[in-house]
């Protein structure tokens, strides 16, 4: 019994996910960023993310693992416009992960926040109590306009109707990674060595991923940033994505 | 060969038996995508691993990656393309290329929808019924290159050359000069070609102040105050995804010195959204605004010049009081920016977009040269800075017809003088206004050849269509345009087996020319492009390698084709191309731009704006796209006409209202869209949409601006001037729902964006 | 209490049983009608669903749940009064409880089974819904016990069982008395049904104490369903969703609703199988009472449910509040408030309270605002959560609305079928509220 309530102190201190190998983090500096969407095209193409066509725009059932949304602030002319990135945040205290009967969304070592979508029963609990919108639901079966599937990334499933998905911080990279690391005998992989294909593709350099257990791992560094915030810190989710503040001027 | 340097160079010197291995298999990709079936080339079978003899890097489950360069804009940037089992499956910035290293932009993510499009032109086509009814019969390559061939030859024999016109987009690099030569053996001069987006004016503008007829490499990564005129540079303007780097080191890439921009335009732009300041000048009068900065500059005695009373004399019109009543900016605002434009540190001034596309197009960028001059900007860190090296920037974009030329091609073609049209890689029945009534004279040319990938509306009038390989299936090369501040050239190399029945241009070009006859087959003696851009490069390699090299040219051809680019960094500037003061002075003229359309029947200026997803609507054909949502608006499919909140309650306009928006040449019929940044009295409308033909995913969908720009030509560029019309507005009464992606576009005081602060 | 005069025990008998035995056109019909109106509303539209997706019904990134969920929601309460009510009333030995108890059982296992359905209808792989029981698999893969979800399953599941064994036994010495009025297959099946009830002393007795007993355990299984059922909305962060009023707002309201479900089917029971002499103005009296005080709960806890909010101040909270005021669905909320909290105030006159056609008119609309409410719930709160650039809306699909009306076609059948296999009143209580027999009788 002791050993129980042990572990479940454990589970629930902060920092839990520090003491494995990983702990995946990203930062995004809205100071670089332009809202330029490189990155959302870029995660289309790696993860088979599908076309959905206008009239599902029109019922607002787009599928986008990251997004950019916009806010404006003050009016003509004295009229600002703030983008921020929207993705999965990987929360380590993740409300999805309560959510969801079956384990088909769960936690996994790397502190990643994992969809399994042969599990997924489709509840679609998870997208409500996910805070930051970031899960998107199979309401069909997409398929592709021949030949635009021969562009299909074969390390990435296609998702069927009735399943759940979100951004994965784009684990295949991850284990190949891995695998090339084992494969060379190394315990860990080098610090950069994983890039997701948003951060890969951004033109600003606005966004930086790696592992947060290694103090000198660049996003370590950035993290450290006097800009750095959380999304809806008050929630406590504990998001894994750490943004940078817009300097303003 | 000494100075070849750069990334190239540190991956050659690295050079492993797997990377040669990988390299050739990426040369036996391109002979089975550039070789020559010649006549009736089968329909390709599609094989798992779609080659004969599977080369040793095609183990499956195994991906390679293949440098080449990216087309869908003028930038140029080096792409890697991932191949798994012979398919493509997903495009990055080459990290050894030096303009997009390693990024890219959303454009060129979606290359393989160009690759993949489930509507391109699979076999030759001939027109089978009445012209632009899309009604087409497959026929053989023989066929159609034999028919061609004897046609153009024949007139070629009669003397009539001449007749013979080539309209290309922005080609560059060898196959420009591929087809300059085919067009000079068969005797015709008129080789042109047509960019919607070619900034003609900056590059008329700089031969005026500076005396160089060349785009310069404008280091914003170095700019510790970057001023723009309406230029985009983050999203459309010259090279977005280099700027876009720059701009991410401007801002946050040097420790305790982050960069200042502003942003001069009527309706804000991603550039405009990521300045600290944007301003909302009167539009048409964003050069007179540069004047009056100018003015101010000198004036506080910033400028140390020895002719500093020259440039006083020739400024005195364009005091801050005069300029802030005309440009609707206040005079402290202008004075602010002269001190911050002077002030210690790098700055730069730029201009493009709606500034360098009035009629005061030129004299807007002079204005904006100047006070790069006056603020000692010339061949500096952070400033404006001259190619070298001639070979990589003159030759580039001086065939660019601009409108003048398209309409002396219309007159040609309307005067019956054109027998033969061949288009390749331009859309000029969409990317020029209705008035010019391009498609109209196309009617009297009596041949009409497209070589093209897709069905887009020039495409349309063709009586023959030859398909072409998109540009991850053929052979070129490239000289990014503006440059990078050193000599760089980039190859393409086909990444994957051609999918169709389909030929790369080039090779088109030189098979047409054995069919020509004549001298043509034996000047032309190339089988192949990627034949004759290995024996350019050979001779171009002979030529800087005087110096002396140990490296034989295959080993250099290799590793150059292995890194995608070969460049000559450090290879720089001096200031010796910094010109004569004299003569810039003397090209400072009013820069005002004149509206077509009175302000009384025309109360609004048209704001067209390239988007830098479709650009000059060549994006508007893939899906991937089309489902981005704007940056500014999140809209999807479809077109809409912004305007300022206010205007739009005065009129009692509301989101979704279906506006006519009548200009004096021409009229269209879009849905409002309340956009909360852009100045009152003015309708942006973005271009792309308003195919009539380019496929399932752009045709029939929203509306195409430049169709109702008046045809007004800026004099000293001749090209466009497509921001210079005004236009009335009329509620039809009608509705349409805009598909956008937002919800609410305020944090409500949700600490969404961070906490405030100002750390810089 | 028996407003047409005392009926004799053969009387209860006949009048009774011979429902379930003479079967006329009319009932026909109506089951016609029901069954294909379950077929073509519900079932057809389903199948489309399974097909295409759930994207046939309405929803979409901004409200992932719809109109299925709020409708479970709506049938769990409406399950409410039925066990509940019988039970409680049962353990208070309230004697009007003994006509209506048994149709008011039936009414929580049918409600409770349309409700089930709309889990299925709203799952978007339903074929792997066994995943969510925790049966034993070589995977070694259970369900997530953390999940409300997961509470729910098995919440729903015990008392589906439990409802079940309850009316079950209530009925057993009925279903001997069956037995003993029916012939030839219908005897045999009775016989079984009935366990061999002889109606000795001991049986009983035995059945007494095992009623009382599951009457007792029934009454809390029930008040945690319904929390358990609104822990799918309050162990969320949703403002909306966040409340902890929630679990008994949501049994207040189920047993408001159900309360109100019961009304309609006793007068439906009356006035179509002429139980006019067992469900009397008593009862009616009895129940419009009961709407008033559980129409008065939930009027406080709504308004406690705003203060809550309004006095959260945080701007999730707050913009939940004005969207649900003023928003996109703000005349729902006002019509579930005119029908909810106002409509049910009449009732404090006797004279609305005793008559059967205005109590039937209070009841059906109390039942469709609470249907509404269901729906609010469900709707007005996803669309507005925490990033305003996610904001949006959503409205049902016509496959939705079909199904909603297929779903009270299939309650309908289910209840038809009912009335035909168990009588669908209390033989033996109702005889046991009777005077002394004179021996004649
Ligand atoms: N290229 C290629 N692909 C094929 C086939 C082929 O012939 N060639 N054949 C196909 C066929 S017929 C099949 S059946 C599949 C087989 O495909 P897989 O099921 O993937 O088969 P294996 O790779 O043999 O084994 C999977 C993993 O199980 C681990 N393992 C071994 N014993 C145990 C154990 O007791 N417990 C656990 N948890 N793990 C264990 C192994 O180490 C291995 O990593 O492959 C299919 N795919
Ligand atoms: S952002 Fe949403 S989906 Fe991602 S872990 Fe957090 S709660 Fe889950
Ligand atoms: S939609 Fe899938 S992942 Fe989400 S809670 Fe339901 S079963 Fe779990
Ligand atoms: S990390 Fe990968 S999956 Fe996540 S948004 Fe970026 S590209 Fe998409
Ligand atoms: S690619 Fe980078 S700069 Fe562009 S929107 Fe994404 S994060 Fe921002
Ligand atoms: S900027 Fe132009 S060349 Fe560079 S990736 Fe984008 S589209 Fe391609």
């Amino acid at each position: 019994m002791s050993t129980i309530v042990e572990k479940l102190r454990q589970y629930s201190k902060p920092g839990y996910y520090d003491k494995f190998d990983y702990h995946w983090t990203m930062t995004i500096d809205l100071d670089r960023c332009t809202g330029c969407e490189a990155c959302v095209v870029a995660c289309q193409a790696e993860n088979n993310l599908p076309i959905v066509g206008e009239e599902r725009f029109a019922e607002n059932r787009e599928i986008k693992w990251i997004r950019i949304e916009r806010y404006w602030e003050g009016e003509y002319p004295d009229i600002k416009m703030g983008f921020i990135p929207m993705l999965c945040q990987q929360c380590d205290d993740a409300p999805c992960e309560t959510a969801c009967p079956v384990y088909a969304t769960y936690h996994n070592q790397d502190g990643l926040n994992t969809q399994i979508y042969n599990r997924c029963i489709g509840t679609r609990t998870c997208a409500v109590y996910c805070p930051y919108e970031v899960r998107y639901f199979n309401w069909f079966t997409y398929t592709w306009d021949e030949p635009l599937e021969q562009q299909l990334n074969p390390d990435v499933t296609v998702r069927e109707k009735g399943v759940m998905e979100k951004c994965t911080f784009c684990i295949q990279r991850i284990r190949i990674a891995k695998d090339n690391a084992k494969d060379d005998n190394r315990r860990r992989v080098r610090d950069g060595e994983v890039v997701p294909a948003c951060v890969q593709s951004c033109p600003t350099e606005a966004l930086v991923f790696g592992n947060s257990n290694d103090p000198e791992a660049k996003v370590s560094k950035m993290m450290k940033s006097p800009r750095g915030y959380k999304v809806l810190e008050e929630l406590h989710t504990t998001p894994s994505i750490v943004y940078l503040t817009k300097v303003q001027s | 060969m000494a100075a070849i340097a750069g990334p190239a160079i540190n991956k050659m010197s690295k050079i492993s038996r797997r990377d040669l291995l990988q390299f050739i298999g990426a040369g036996g990709v391109g002979v089975a995508g550039g070789i020559l079936y010649g006549e009736g080339v089968q329909r390709n079978v599609e094989f798992l691993i779609p080659q004969v003899v599977p080369p040793e890097d095609y183990s499956p489950g195994v991906a390679t990656w293949y440098n080449t360069v990216c087309n869908q804009c003028s930038a140029g940037c080096g792409i890697s393309v991932r191949i798994r089992e012979g398919k493509a499956k997903k495009i990055e910035g080459n990290p050894v290329h030096p303009v997009s290293q390693g990024r890219l932009c959303a454009r060129g993510q979606a290359g393989l929808n160009v690759l993949y499009n489930p509507d391109r032109i699979r076999t030759p086509l001939q027109n089978a019924a009445q012209r632009g009814s899309g009604n087409y019969a497959e026929i053989s390559w023989d066929e159609a290159l034999t028919t061609l061939g004897s046609r153009i030859g024949r007139l070629k024999i009669e003397g009539k050359a001449g007749r013979v016109r080539l309209l290309t987009g922005r080609t560059r690099g060898h196959l420009d000069e591929l087809f300059a030569q085919f067009m000079g053996l068969l005797g015709s001069e008129h080789y042109q070609q047509y960019d919607f987006t070619y900034p003609a004016a900056i590059r008329a503008a700089n031969r005026i102040s500076f005396g160089v007829d060349q785009l310069p490499y404008y280091d914003i990564k170095h700019a510790d105050f970057l001023l723009s005129f309406g230029a985009d540079y983050l999203g459309t303007w010259l090279s977005p995804v280099h700027h876009s780097l720059a701009y991410g080191h401007l801002r946050q890439g040097r420790q305790g010195r982050r960069g200042k921009t502003v942003q001069i335009e009527p309706r804000m732009s991603l550039s405009g959204a990521a300045a600290d300041e944007w301003i909302a000048a009167r539009p048409g009068t964003e050069g007179l605004l540069a004047l009056g900065i100018a003015h101010a500059l000198v004036n506080a005695g910033n400028y140390l010049g020895s002719d500093r009373d020259e440039w006083s004399i020739a400024l005195e019109a364009y005091s801050p009081s005069t300029v802030s009543a005309e440009t609707d900016v206040s005079e402290e605002s202008i004075v602010r920016l002269a001190t911050e434009f002077s002030a210690p540190g790098t700055s730069l001034a730029i201009a493009g977009g709606a500034t360098a596309a009035g009629t005061n197009a030129v004299a807007s960028v002079v204005a904006v040269n100047a006070l790069n001059y006056l603020a000692g900007n010339l061949g500096q860190r952070g400033g404006v800075i001259f190619n070298s090296d001639p070979a990589f920037s003159a030759t580039a974009g001086s065939r660019q017809a601009g409108l003048r030329g398209m309409l002396d091609l219309v007159e040609a073609m309307e005067a019956g003088d054109v027998e033969v049209l061949l288009v390749h890689d331009t859309n000029p029945v969409y990317a020029l206004p209705e008035n010019v009534r391009f498609r109209r004279a196309m009617e009297n040319v009596p041949l009409i050849v497209a070589l093209s990938s897709f069905h887009d509306e020039t495409t349309a009038m063709a009586d023959f269509i030859l398909p072409t390989n998109t540009y991850l299936e053929s052979w070129g090369d490239d000289v990014p345009d503006p440059g990078v501040g050193f000599p760089v050239a980039s190859i393409s190399q086909p990444v994957v087996a051609k999918l169709y029945d389909t030929l790369a241009v080039g090779d088109i070009i030189l098979l047409l020319a054995r069919r020509i006859g004549g001298e043509l087959p034996i000047r032309l003696h190339w089988a192949t492009m990627e034949e004759f851009i290995k024996e350019r490069w050979r001779e171009e390699y002979e030529l800087r390698s005087a110096a002396g090299e140990d490296q034989d040219f295959e080993a250099f051809w290799r590793a150059s084709l292995e890194a995608g680019v070969w460049g000559q960094p450090g290879a720089a500037t001096g200031d010796e191309s910094v010109p004569s003061s004299s003569s810039m002075i003397a090209s400072i003229t009013d820069p005002v731009s004149k509206f077509a359309g009175s302000e009384s029947d025309y109360p609004f200026v048209l704001h067209p704006y390239l988007t830098a997803t479709f650009t000059d609507g060549r994006g508007a054909n893939l899906p991937w796209l089309q489902e981005l949502p704007d940056p500014m608006t999140s809209v999807v499919y479809g077109s809409w006409a912004e305007l300022n909140p206010v205007t739009a309650d005065e009129l009692g306009i509301r989101e979704g209202d279906i506006l006519e928006v009548e200009s004096p040449a021409g009229s269209i019929r879009v849905p409002a869209l309340i956009f909360p940044a852009i100045r009152p009295g003015v309708i942006a409308i973005p271009i792309g949409q308003g195919h009539s033909a380019y496929g399932r995913y752009a045709s029939d969908r929203g509306v195409n601006p430049i169709h109702i720009v008046a045809t007004q030509v800026d004099d000293q560029s001749g090209d466009l001037a497509w921001a210079a019309t005004r236009v009335r507005i009329k509620r039809t009464g009608e509705r349409l729902r805009i598909i956008k992606t937002d919800g609410v576009t305020r944090t409500l005081g949700r600490q969404i964006l961070g906490p405030k602060n100002d750390h810089a | 209490m028996f407003d047409h005069g005392q009926p004799s025990y053969a009387d209860v008998n006949k009048d009774i049983i011979s429902t379930m035995l003479e079967t006329g056109p009319k009932y026909w019909t109506l089951l016609g009608i029901t069954v294909s109106v379950a077929g073509i509303c519900f079932f057809m539209p389903w199948f489309y669903q399974l097909i295409v997706g759930v994207g046939a019904a309405g929803m979409n990134r901004n409200a992932v749940w719809g109109s299925y969920l709020s409708n479970f929601i709506f049938w769990i309460g409406l399950s409410h009064s039925g066990t509940l009510l019988s039970a409680v009333l049962h353990i208070t030995n309230s004697p009007w409880r003994k006509a209506i108890y048994r149709s008011a059982e039936a009414m929580t296992l049918f409600s409770l089974m349309t409700a089930a359905m709309f889990v299925m209808v709203h799952l978007g792989r339903v074929w792997f819904v066994h995943w969510s029981f925790p049966i034993p698999n070589q995977m070694g893969l259970w369900p997530n016990f953390r999940s409300p979800l997961m509470f729910d399953v098995m919440a729903i599941t015990t008392y589906l069982t439990a409802s079940s064994i309850f009316i079950y036994m209530g009925s057993v010495p009925d279903f001997a008395a069956v037995r003993d009025a029916s012939t030839g297959l219908r005897r045999r099946l009775y016989t079984i049904f009935s366990f061999g009830w002889r109606g000795t002393a001991r049986e009983w007795h035995t059945l007494g104490w095992a009623y009382t007993f599951f009457a007792v355990f029934v009454i809390p299984l029930a008040v945690s369903v319904h929390s358990i059922v609104s822990w799918d909305f309050a162990l969320s962060a949703v403002p909306g969703f966040h409340h902890t009023i929630f679990a008994p707002y949501f049994v207040t309201g189920a047993i408001y609703s159900g309360t109100a479900g019961i009304v309609t089917v006793m007068y439906c029971l009356r006035k179509f199988l002429n139980f006019e002499r067992y469900i009397g103005q008593v009862h009616l009296d009895s129940l419009g009472k009961l709407l008033i005080t559980l129409s008065l709960i939930w009027t406080y806890i709504n308004i406690l449910e705003l203060f809550s909010t309004w006095y959260g101040g945080t701007s999730f909270e707050l913009e939940a509040l004005s969207f649900k005021l003023t928003g996109f669905y703000a005349p729902l909320y006002w019509e579930m408030l005119l029908f909810c909290a106002f409509v049910p105030l009449l009732m404090l006159f006797k004279k609305i309270r005793w008559s059967w056609n205005k109590m039937l008119v209070i009841s059906i609309l109390i039942n469709i605002g609470m249907l509404t409410e269901r729906f609010i719930i469900v709707a007005t709160s996803q669309p507005r959560k925490f990033l305003p650039g996610a904001f949006g809306y959503y409205v049902p699909s016509w496959i939705e609305f079909s199904i909603t009306v297929g779903s009270f076609a299939i309650f309908a059948t289910l209840f038809l079928i009912f009335i035909k296999w168990v009588p669908a009143i209390s033989l033996y209580e109702v005889k046991e509220t009777l005077r002394p027999l004179r021996r004649d009788a």
